[in-house]
């Protein structure tokens, strides 16, 4: 089975919950994802957050994120793009552990779900192209 | 998400209900917030949350702080398979109140 498909959101945290609702959509495409799909939903989910927050803080825009959710050979792979400010891959950290307060954690939880979390350096017409990866 | 607030005595219990993301933490915080401040001990019921991500941990934290520097205490009740599971991935079960 191979699929792949994309939406554009709005960017607004609004939209966080018809991202949630696309990405159960394709999930149920296979069983394969049946157990691992809150996970999963929830690793999208927050990266989508990071770009209203971060990309935009949190501003109105005109701008929308595209999502491909794509699977092939067993690999799952869920991008997102956008033209906000632009990430500096370096920067970003996950929360430590050790230290209890609430920032970080997202990036702290797609580690935990996701296999490779990648930002993309050649794209084209995004300013940022991140790459969720899995296999299956 | 919606809420519902019971009081008895100094314990206040917030039912909350429904998905809490981004979008609903400033709701969320609104309604918590004020019954830490007054110092009332906070159950935060959360039979009915079917999502939670890093902002709704986000409240759960920031609610467990204020309450400590308030000398009161927020108690995590009835918490659903779905937000244990992300509580437990953020590691905070040690930290946080659970019932």
């Amino acid at each position: 089975m191979s699929f792949e498909i994309s939406q554009s959101f709005k960017i607004e945290s609004a939209s966080l919950k018809e991202v949630r609702v696309f990405a159960r959509e394709v999930f149920k495409k296979s069983t394969i994802f049946e157990k691992h799909t809150d996970d999963l939903v929830l690793a999208l989910a927050e990266a989508a957050q990071n770009i209203v927050k971060h990309g935009y803080n949190n501003q109105p825009t005109e701008d929308e994120m595209k999502i491909i959710i794509k699977f092939d050979s067993n690999i799952l792979s869920m991008e997102l793009m956008d033209k906000g400010k632009p990430v500096v891959p370096s920067n970003i950290k996950p929360r430590d552990l050790d230290d209890i307060k609430s920032g970080g954690l997202g990036t702290f939880f797609i580690g935990q779900i996701m296999d490779e979390v990648v930002f993309k350096t050649t794209k084209i017409n995004w300013v940022n192209h991140l790459i969720l990866t899995k296999a299956f | 998400m919606t809420y519902k607030v019971t009081e008895e005595g100094n314990i206040a219990t917030v039912y909350l209900n429904g998905e809490i993301d981004m979008d609903v933490t400033e709701k969320a915080k609104e309604v918590i917030m004020p019954l830490i401040e007054a110092k009332k001990e906070v159950h935060l019921n959360l039979k009915d949350v079917e999502y939670m991500d890093s902002s709704g941990i986000s409240v759960l934290i920031e609610s467990h702080q204020q309450a400590t520097e308030n000398e009161t205490k927020v108690i995590l009740k009835e918490i659903s398979k779905s937000v244990l599971k992300v509580i437990m991935m953020a590691k905070l079960e040690q930290i946080l109140n659970l019932d």
